[in-house]
């Protein structure tokens, strides 16, 4: 197994720049998945399979289920939920419950039971979704232990406490019910293949992608128009749903159920698995749900000691493979690992289709075939800051500062180190929000928006210290440009319509003109963290870019860049400038500034020292004290 | 007057970025040294080097002689060694006189004992409001008065040699004015050897014998300070204009 | 009147555990920034070795140093043994662990829990475990109408004392706050001449030690041992250290004698067996209202 998987993971694409060479074809994987259902399929019917061994398969089934569900939370989005066992049974008693006192059948259940524990996960979820790593841990942790012991204090006699709710019935398809260890075998294995198909078209999807984004940073995704606190709500309520589906199936199957069937130590068991398989990582939450299953039944002999190696061969295994057994690769897959159909072979005919790039400040997706729509070019401002003040403490970091850019111009914000310039970029892309005074963009006051809804507006920023998404391949990293236009929503993706594929086919194409526009269409699938670092602001650039702003604000462009890299970057801003984008820059290049810029706007300690056309701010005698210290002999 | 630093052919790397090029620079016992240059130019890599808390790629650092490699960073402090980093970095929930006697922890001869509090008194004479503000979170001082209580903590272990990084950064002009002439009075007084890193050239200038331009990771002018001072290409470094060109300086004027 | 000073009285009794307990979880939180999952499996195993110490001395130990003595002993016994598995552990589960980031951590703890654990079960077995009760003194002292055992006032007494000495080590002294800065700031405090490995191996050795002792103080007290009792207590005092805000010495202490007593007043007043789903709800409510809980971020800010 290791060894396939090290296989699996050895770099397919040496050479860059022409579409992938794959070492591990696409048909020798078609062969693997067969002959894994394959497997799964036949094992029931295997000589030597018991029904215990079917048990085992099934059991199996419910941690994978459950598994792919904490997954969704903890694997996609990086939330830690260390009490997803309580979305389990709420479903399991949504199950037990109404089949007792509204005699409804099992089948009708399992969708219900998913709504309720999805609609419950929703409740509890979002007065607390906004808190950080481990204070989320204990609340989560909390919720799994209130649950439990709701279920165990026999509310209106309606769970029956700790004796559990028995009885519960079979699912009953009219036709056919199911009963037999083998039947259940593979009623579980096909609700899970059912599961996973959804699951990966949502994975390879903007949801998916969204995900991931916050994962990997949050600031930047909020930065590049994602809704953080709308999917991650979302990951939860789907999460909780699945495994409200896996509550149900388990109701019936053991046709009883008890709290401490849903207890902590279930619930760090989950965690365990999506960790062992791989975060994100479909098949690892597949083979993680095995190992825990199996590996103590292997052990039974040692009786009481099993649990005591299952504890140390965690430890072993965080210390040797920390990512998991199987983690879901993205390099080298080429845009098939996209999951986007109808895609031609060759990447580069993509590019070659060489759609119209749309005008800035229009909603691309929609519109940027269409002839672009004239935009008032006029000397009109497009941003306005107003009196702007924000103190952290007792530190006034910008006091007062009125601000204008005009449209279709280069603006530069100059100053020496720990002038404030960053803390106002953040201010107006609404990272921020300031104590005192006004953002205008565009005529509209934007100071209380959130930053995602500015980024729609068509702000657009880089970082200053480079915030991309690493572990995501170049294009996905410029794929969440397009984001915040997109409309096709969780269900589309799942069942991928033709309107959604038509959506995603324009985010791919979008972000692969704005990548090949900044040089970058050769590392297109190469893991954002392992380009150089010129490379990975040029990057950056082109995520900003990709989200078709009327606005570009970056903040230290030329930083870390050699002088080529520079002179490079000065003609494409160039470009462009050309093409409609409004800049505003921090800068401290001023070959940069004051070869590029129309207009320039000195702070110091947080205020507007003098503002003007370069060549004169060169010799301001405030400019030139502000940086170099005053002359004092 | 013997070298007490001596940094030679410095290459210091984070990850595919090569931050320092190949530094190469001398302090005398003594002696103040400045390092310029604009945002980025390294001047703070060089400095934690020194400190031990980056590893750089080849070269080597001398302190009085020997390689700094045979001390754990913890223990430069015991050689003398006072590193004033960049950004202030009090430590905000502790208390004013807490974070000065973090400055001599890792010395053991000043421990808690009447050296430690004359020293104390006189970093207080030094910075008077430090003395109203001993009880203080030091999170709740001003930008000013924790650059004050940073080069205090840094002072209070009686150093030989003090590393300042950017001690007048984003401070309003008179206490930058007040902290330099802080700096200009440890070195006559107590003749600690400073090696100084600031944006602001004119101050740090007029207060080193001895000056380093860095740019982009490399060493771009070297000179007298009193000759730097005047010299256009400072100018140039940091407001752009004519390209640099390397070259042999010192008695340039 | 008399059943509100009683339920104060078991509060506190129970909230000292949870302090103590809480302490470990923040220490070791606030210098290496990880939930050490196996904090309570090591409170059970310093239970276990002070109920170790006293059968196996049985009769001997107190008998030669007398009922204080052998308490005092099992006491000194698992604050010594907590301490060392506490290095130990940092040593093979942690320290490999900490470059590949905070969710291998995670399970890397939750792994060192179970074996903890399940290594008790191994060893002591897996039904319950008592001290005996010639193991402790039986008089009472007699206030009024309340009846409070000289055994609970003694163990009231240790906790707080062991509480006020850890608030006076790490907020009042030198090392202390390089505890403190250490915490905040490695890379300025190893400029200060902090050796941060010095750091991990204090809070690494103190905070289990103060579980381990914790442990024989709730075998004295309820004398049933179990070698899964530690997950709730762990998870009492995980939610105690939250409520004081997280890698806060005083936050901790706090946190956990105000969750012993609200719980003792709720199982008092209102429900014995709803009061730990109230506990939970306190605690989700204080991070909605405060999502750093009521005593983190120390660093006051000016308004």
């Amino acid at each position: 197994m290791a060894d396939l998987t090290s296989k699996l993971t050895q770099r397919i694409s040496k050479t860059q720049g022409q579409s992938p060479q794959r070492k591990f074809p696409r048909a020798t994987g078609l062969v693997l998945l067969v002959a894994a259902i394959a497997l799964l399929g036949a094992f029931p019917l295997l000589p030597f399979v018991n029904n215990y061994l079917i048990d085992v398969g099934f059991i199996v089934g419910i941690y994978a289920l459950l598994g792919l569900s904490l997954n969704i939370v903890l694997g996609e989005v990086g939330l830690f939920d260390l009490g997803h066992m309580a979305f389990c049974a709420i479903g399991a008693y949504t199950t037990g419950i109404l089949f007792h006192q509204l005699h409804l059948p099992i089948v009708i259940l399992l969708p219900i039971s998913a709504i309720v524990a999805g609609g419950f996960a929703y409740l509890v979820t979002s007065p607390v979704i906004h808190l950080r790593g481990d204070y989320l841990c204990i609340v989560t942790i909390g919720i799994g232990e209130i649950v439990r012991l709701v279920l165990q204090n026999n509310p209106g006699g309606l769970t029956n406490g700790p004796n559990g709710i028995g009885n519960i019935g079979n699912p009953d398809f009219g036709l056919f019910s199911i009963q037999s260890p083998t039947q259940f075998y593979y009623y579980i294995w096909i609700v899970i293949g059912l599961v996973i198909i959804g699951l990966i078209n949502l994975q390879k999807s903007r949801v998916g992608r969204a995900w991931n984004y916050i994962r990997e940073d949050e600031i930047a995704a909020k930065a590049n128009g994602i809704d953080v606190r709308a999917f991650k709500l979302l990951a939860f309520v789907l999460g909780a749903a699945i495994a409200g589906i896996a509550g149900n199936i388990y109701a019936s199957k053991y046709m009883f159920i008890e709290p401490n069937n849903f207890s902590f130590m279930e619930s760090a068991l989950l965690f365990c698995i999506v960790l062992l398989g791989g975060l994100g990582s479909i098949p690892g939450s597949l083979l993680g749900a095995a190992v825990i299953v199996i590996f103590p039944e292997i052990f039974r002999q040692f009786a009481s000691y099993r649990l005591l190696f299952f504890g140390a061969a965690l430890i072993v295994m965080m210390i040797f493979r920390p990512g998991g057994l199987w983690p879901r690769r993205r390099e080298g897959l080429g845009f098939a690992g996209l999951g986007i159909r109808k895609l031609p072979r060759d990447e580069n005919a993509l590019l070659a289709e060489a759609p119209v790039p749309p005008r800035p400040g229009t909603v691309p997706l929609k519109t940027y075939r269409l002839p672009p729509v004239t935009v008032a070019m006029s000397e009109g401002l497009i941003l306005e800051t107003k009196a702007i003040t924000l103190k952290f403490g007792g530190l006034v970091a910008v006091s007062n500062f009125d601000m204008s850019v005009v449209t279709g111009k280069i603006t530069s914000l100059i100053g020496p180190n720990g002038a404030g310039k960053t803390t106002l970029f953040n201010v107006i892309t609404g990272i921020y929000r300031p104590n005192k005074g006004k953002v205008v963009f565009q005529g509209r006051d934007i100071t209380k928006l959130k930053p995602h809804t500015i980024i729609g507006a068509g702000i657009a920023r880089t970082f200053q210290n480079i915030r991309l998404f690493p572990s995501l391949t170049c294009i996905e990293n410029v794929m969440s440009g397009p984001h915040c236009h997109a409309k096709e929503g969780t269900w589309p993706a799942v069942f991928r319509t033709p309107a959604q594929a038509r959506e995603e086919r324009k985010i791919v194409e979008l972000a692969s003109y704005r990548l090949n526009q900044v040089g970058l269409w050769a590392f297109r699938n190469e893991l954002a963290k392992n380009l150089p670092y010129g490379k990975q602001r040029l990057l950056e650039l082109a995520r900003a870019l990709a989200t078709s702003p009327s606005l570009l604000i970056l903040d230290e462009p030329s930083s870390g860049l050699n002088d080529k890299e520079t002179e490079d970057l000065m003609a494409m801003l160039q470009v462009f400038l050309g093409e409609g984008f409004t800049m505003l820059l921090i800068e401290h290049d001023m070959n940069v500034v004051m070869g590029i810029s129309d207009w320039v706007t000195v702070m110091d300690m947080g205020s507007k020292i003098a503002e003007g056309p370069p060549r004169e701010i060169y010799n301001n005698p405030l400019v030139i004290e502000a940086y170099l210290g005053k002359e004092e002999d | 007057m013997a070298a007490v630093l001596q940094v030679e052919t410095l290459f210091v790397s984070y990850g595919a970025v090569e931050a320092l090029k190949g530094i190469s620079l001398e302090l005398d016992e003594g002696d103040i040294v400045a390092v310029l240059g604009s945002n980025g130019a390294g001047k703070t890599t060089l400095l934690k080097s020194i400190s031990r808390l980056l590893v750089p790629r080849s070269g080597s650092i001398r302190l009085r002689g020997a390689d700094i490699n045979k001390f754990a960073p913890y223990q430069l402090i015991q050689q003398g060694i006072a590193h004033v980093p960049e950004g202030r970095k009090v430590f905000a929930t502790l208390t004013v006189e807490e974070n000065l006697r973090m400055g001599v922890f890792g010395v053991r001869t000043m421990a808690p004992g009447k050296e430690y509090k004359k020293t104390r008194e006189w970093i207080f004479r030094l910075f008077p409001r430090l003395l109203e503000r001993r009880k203080q979170l030091a999170g709740t001082l001003s930008g000013g008065e924790q650059q004050m209580l940073a080069i205090g903590r840094g002072l209070i272990s009686k150093p030989s040699l003090m590393l300042l990084d950017e001690p007048s950064l984003g401070l309003a002009p008179v206490i930058a004015q007040e902290i330099f002439r802080v700096i200009r009075q440890i070195h006559q007084e107590e003749k600690v050897s400073i090696l100084l890193v600031e944006q602001n050239a004119r101050k740090a200038l007029g207060l080193a014998r001895y000056g380093y331009i860095l740019e982009t990771g490399k060493i771009a002018i070297q000179g007298e300070a009193c000759d730097l001072r005047n010299d256009e290409r400072v100018k140039a470094a940091y407001l752009g204009g004519a390209k640099v060109n390397i070259s042999a300086c010192g008695s340039m004027s | 009147m008399d059943t509100l000073i009683q339920q104060l009285i078991n509060g506190l009794t129970i909230g000292s555990f949870y302090a103590l307990v809480a302490l470990g979880y923040s220490m070791v939180y606030g210098v290496m920034k990880l939930i050490n999952f196996a904090h309570g499996d090591l409170f059970t195993l310093g239970s276990y070795i002070g109920y170790t110490v006293l059968v196996v001395g049985a009769s001997w130990v107190t008998a030669t140093f007398g009922i204080w003595g052998g308490m005092a002993i099992a006491l000194v016994a698992a604050m010594i043994g907590i301490g060392v598995a506490g290095l130990v552990m940092e040593r093979i589960a942690y320290r490999p662990v900490y470059k590949a980031g905070r969710l291998p951590l995670v399970v890397s703890a939750l792994g060192m829990s179970f074996v903890i654990s399940q290594g008790i079960m191994a060893i002591w077995g897996p039904n319950p475990q008592a001290y005996l009760s010639g193991w402790t003194p039986k008089d009472f002292l007699q206030f009024g109408n309340i009846r409070v055992p000289v055994l609970q006032i003694a163990i009231l007494v240790l906790a707080l004392g062991l509480m006020a000495l850890i608030y006076w080590l790490v907020e009042r002294t030198t090392f202390g706050a390089a505890i403190r800065a250490a915490a905040q700031d490695r890379d300025t405090a190893t400029l200060m001449g902090i050796n941060f490995n010095l750091i991990i191996f204090f809070v690494f050795a103190l905070g289990p030690a103060l579980g381990g002792m914790a442990g024989v103080m709730q075998g004295l007290k309820y004398t049933r041992i179990s070698f899964n009792m530690g997950w709730l207590y762990g998870l009492k005092a995980f939610t105690a250290t939250i409520l004081g805000g997280i890698g806060n010495i005083p936050g901790a202490m706090i946190g956990g004698l105000l969750l012993g007593v609200m719980e003792a007043l709720f199982e008092g007043y209102v429900s014995g067996a709803w009061k730990d789903v109230f506990i939970f709800l306190i605690l989700i409510l204080v991070l909605i209202w405060r999502p750093t809980g009521l005593f983190g971020e120390k660093t006051a800010e000016k308004v």
